[in-house]
């Protein structure tokens, strides 16, 4: 495989300083926040929000949402993990923490096994040892830790407590692959999912928060994970076909037709494998 | 595993209207008139400004100005919806005519690509418009069209065309970026929320193509923002 290391170092760097300067626009905000957040704390909880997201999930769980059509559709409700799933997302948003902490504890869950399921891929020799993809994988992780980092100071600012454990629904499937990872493709497959998971979780949080500024963090974040999303769907069909092209610059003149849509298959991101509010929630 | 926008909006909409029946009481209350942004209500009479709420009583109209606004940066969405499939339009003219050189295989498959996304997303806000009662929308931003289509004047090459295209892409994501967190209606954060990532892949792979790296920013800005000040 061709790679252009140097320039990959140089905008590498770049966008970590892009980073940066993202980061630092985002602690004033998160200061303000930690203010408001102060004020709220003792205020009751939106017992009609509560409701009202509950109605959603009900809906959504009948339309085969949060990833339960997925399972029905392979015959996999009835098997012992299906019907946990299946308790597990039919259980209701309590009322003990407001909405937005628990969509906000739920995000942080995601990222927090983002970045441990990258960490284990970079051990991998095949993921290590492949310089393109070593810096997508530990720049990627990076993002999702400061993604985190902005969750958690957000549930503070609103008065919850943060969430610093995985997701404990998704942690079992990682767990469970770790010892499949014989290859790269299965491991773009699994960052793939927990990509696709994390953008539309986002993409559905939009309709369930009431905060705007948590609102802003989350709408900021969705995108990101979209393009995490893409680039891995991408480099998933290179491996396939011709991985001596997943390199930074490539040669666009070489790429297969398909690297021009396989990056996004459908013209509005959907939501069906949305974690719902409750499931990353501190207990 | 994809949902249409409108069974979302759909879905949303079923919510919205067992919310607002909660607010207004339920009690007494037979229909509720609901934002045709929200759409997929059978009982909705409303427009953009007005809640009808029939009550065993009779019926009573009810001010409702937070679908206004929505209908407002839905409009201004889908015009920017227009810029975009017209200039993907135009690109792909240029490629026909011999006017970019060679073009890559994948290269005319993501604007092929890219403009049917732009259609469908202005397709679905025309279709919450008109739902609403108001004109479908088929002029681009004015000013803004102007500004790329002097850009695009200047493209001799894929390169330039995609240069252009990621402008666009950047503008549009930005866009639905501030917006969303201002939009009050479910199904108007929904749809905008649902067609946000999509634009930020299209930047992706365009950054990709153009020999950079695809996901540069930590958390998506709004600098590039076109809604209106």
């Amino acid at each position: 495989m061709s790679i252009d290391q140097r320039g990959l170092r140089e905008l590498i760097a770049e966008s970590e300083d892009l980073q940066a300067d993202a980061l630092r626009d985002m602690k004033p905000v998160l200061a303000d926040l930690t203010e408001i957040g102060k004020e709220r704390r003792g205020r009751p909880i939106d017992l009609d929000h509560v409701r009202h997201v509950n109605t959603e999930r009900r809906s959504l769980l009948r339309k085969g949402g949060f990833g339960l059509g997925a399972f029905a559709g392979k015959g996999l409700l009835a098997t012992g993990f299906g019907a946990a799933l299946t308790a597990l997302v039919a259980s209701p948003v309590t009322a003990q923490e407001p909405v937005d902490v628990q969509v906000l504890q739920t995000a942080s869950s995601l990222e927090t096994l983002a970045v441990a399921t990258y960490t284990a891929a970079l051990t991998l020799p095949f993921i290590s040892g492949n310089a393109t993809v070593k810096a997508f994988a530990e720049t990627t992780m990076k993002q999702h830790a400061d993604h985190n980092a902005a969750f958690q100071a957000q549930t503070e600012a609103l008065g919850g407590t943060k969430q610093t454990e995985p997701n404990a629904k998704y942690s079992k499937v990682v767990e469970d692959a770790m010892p499949g990872l014989t290859d790269a493709m299965k491991v773009v497959e699994l960052a793939t999912a927990l990509e696709e998971v994390a953008t539309q979780t986002y993409v559905n949080n939009m309709t369930l928060l009431d905060d705007t500024e948590t609102k802003k963090i989350m709408a900021s974040v969705m995108g990101v994970e979209a393009q995490h999303l893409a680039v891995l769907r991408a480099v998933g069909a290179l491996l396939g076909g011709a991985p001596e092209l997943i390199k930074i610059p490539t040669e666009p003149a070489k790429l297969p037709a398909a690297a021009g849509s396989v990056a996004f298959p459908e013209p509005f991101e959907g939501t069906g494998m949305a974690s719902p509010p409750e499931e990353g929630a501190v207990q | 595993m994809t949902n249409h926008p409108i069974d979302t909006i759909k879905r949303v909409g079923d919510v919205s209207t067992n919310r607002r029946r909660f607010l207004m009481g339920a009690g007494g209350i037979a229909a509720v008139g609901l934002l045709a942004a929200c759409g997929g209500d059978d009982d909705t009479t409303a427009g953009d400004v007005t809640t009808t709420t029939t009550k065993p009583g009779g019926t009573t109209t009810a001010p409702m100005g937070d679908g206004a606004a929505d209908l407002k940066t839905g409009a201004f969405a889908a015009s920017l919806e227009v810029l975009a499939v017209n200039t993907y339009g135009a690109a792909l003219d240029a490629a026909g005519a011999g006017k970019l050189g060679e073009v890559p295989p994948a290269v005319a498959e993501f604007v092929t690509t890219a403009r049917a996304h732009h259609q469908a997303a202005l397709d679905a806000w025309n279709e919450v418009l008109t739902g609403a009662g108001e004109d479908a929308v088929d002029a681009p931003p004015a000013e803004l069209e102007a500004t790329v289509n002097e850009e695009f004047a200047k493209v001799t090459d894929v390169v330039g065309a995609a240069k252009l295209a990621l402008m666009l892409e950047q503008i549009a994501a930005a866009t639905y970026l501030e917006a969303i967190p201002g939009l009050e209606t479910e199904g108007a954060i929904a749809l905008a929320a649902s067609i946000q990532p999509i634009d930020m892949q299209h930047a992706a792979v365009l950054l990709f193509v153009l020999g950079e790296y695809p996901v540069p920013d930590n958390f998506a800005k709004t600098e590039m923002s076109a809604v209106p000040k």
